[in-house]
């Protein structure tokens, strides 16, 4: 058979494309309700890492169930689980300075979690900041993802425990909505939890950038429904 | 069975991808900063060689031969694509890990040149070991990349503090990717001065 000819080529070309189009759409629709479901533990899991609740590795080996059971158990009422698709959504708004309210999540002991959602190198980078507005607003625990950030580099923001942790106790200055939390070169000298900053990545300053900005919008609108009486 | 072996063989030694054809430079450079990730991308690697490989030479008497390279980008694309997918529902944790590395496959040069240059004109099977082998040699490289960098980048190995236990501080250039580019010059180095007919005259 002459393979070269031209009728041969395009009916070829078209069938090997619509089978393989056909082979993976019906792939994406069977496996959706699965990944959604995985997907939506995922965030679920990364606010219970936050607010202190388990550690993300534990609530891993625990299965989706049980992580959307312990969610319940400690929600205070009942709350929405916002996607990062989401999240994407507000982020445009709140940056064209609309005021739209953030989402927030209130525990029954008196944490609350607020979402974030900026760039940062390669692509988009989110989080959870866990808070306590008992005596100023301060952060009790924090918890990063991204999606595609250098490993080993900008990837830290997940990956490194210790950058996590220096979050704990650190004040939020709410009384600057413009600015209310730095992520900087040099940081701030251990256990001074005043000064609202942390150290950021070494070798990664876009992404540390990028986590900069996307916490002074997100939780400057935050701390800015604070002082209006909005939110509590 | 020999010229099967030999399939095996020549992709991780003589005709090893990275460091004799110097192919797949750009991943090679990008995911070498920790071994854990090191390890997951040659894996995925192998297996996206082999069974697009595979598929390709199945297919090879079929393939207009003024398209073929769409058709393998299609059969590679594909691949990749139905990996992720697989993850993402029934192992959400590996893929969170694997995100990047995933969509890296499919520029990974690898993978289209042994479809190009073997899978094309030879039998399925040993096309399979082909894809495979070259997956392989590929892998254990970025592996001993992965090995210097972390190791002595941050003073760690899969994780687990070495070097940094013993007090060594970090360097911060082993880090970033030119030297990546300065270990794999080395290796092919060594490589040559032991393998002394792949010399140039």
């Amino acid at each position: 058979m002459n393979t070269n000819n031209n009728t041969y080529t395009v009916i070829y070309t078209t069938v090997i494309c619509v089978l393989v189009a056909a082979i993976l759409a019906f792939v994406s629709q069977t496996l959706k309700p699965r990944q959604e479901a995985n997907e939506k533990a995922e965030t679920i899991s990364q606010i219970l890492t936050a607010a202190q609740f388990a550690d993300k590795a534990e609530l891993q080996k625990m299965g989706n169930a049980a992580i959307i059971q312990l969610f319940n158990d400690n929600i205070d009422g009942k709350a929405e689980v916002v996607s990062v698709s989401e999240l994407k959504a507000l982020n445009y708004k709140l940056k064209a300075g609309e005021n739209v309210p953030v989402p927030t999540y209130r525990f029954k002991n008196g944490v609350k979690v607020i979402p974030i959602y900026g760039a940062g190198l390669w692509g988009p980078v989110w989080g959870y900041i866990a808070v306590d507005d008992a005596d100023g607003v301060r952060i009790v625990g924090a918890y990063f993802d991204h999606e595609s950030e250098t490993p080993g580099l900008g990837g830290k923001i997940k990956d490194d425990p210790a950058f996590r942790a220096q979050f704990k106790g650190e004040v939020i200055d709410a009384g600057n909505p413009a600015k209310p939390f730095d992520i900087v070169k040099g940081g701030s000298p251990a256990g001074n939890t005043e000064d609202s900053k942390v150290d950021a990545i070494t070798g990664a300053t876009m992404t540390s950038k990028g986590l900069d900005a996307a916490m002074d919008v997100w939780l400057g609108a935050y701390v800015k429904s604070l002082n209006h009486g909005g939110t509590k | 069975m020999g010229k099967l072996k030999e399939t095996f063989l020549n992709p991780i030694l003589k005709g090893n991808p990275i460091t004799v054809l110097v192919l797949g430079i750009c991943s090679a450079l990008a995911v070498t900063v920790e071994l854990k990730g090191a390890c997951v991308m040659a894996l995925s690697v192998i297996v996206v060689t082999g069974v697009s490989s595979l598929i390709a030479s199945l297919l090879r008497n079929t393939i207009p031969n003024r398209v073929r390279i769409v058709i393998q980008l299609v059969i590679v694309a594909m691949m990749v694509i139905l990996v992720d997918q697989f993850l993402k529902a029934f192992a959400f944790a590996i893929d969170k890990q694997l995100s990047v590395y995933i969509g890296l496959i499919i520029t990974n040069c690898i993978v289209m040149g042994r479809i190009e240059a073997f899978a094309l004109g030879n039998k399925p099977i040993p096309s399979l070991v082909d894809g495979l082998a070259n997956g392989l040699g590929y892998g254990l490289i970025l592996i001993a990349v992965a090995f210097f960098r972390e190791l002595f980048g941050s003073g760690t190995l899969f994780g687990v503090p070495v070097l940094s236990a013993l007090g060594y501080t970090n360097n911060g250039l082993v880090i970033l990717p030119p030297m990546a580019l300065i270990i794999l010059g080395l290796i092919i180095w060594a490589q040559r001065s032991v393998q002394k007919d792949l010399q140039e005259k």
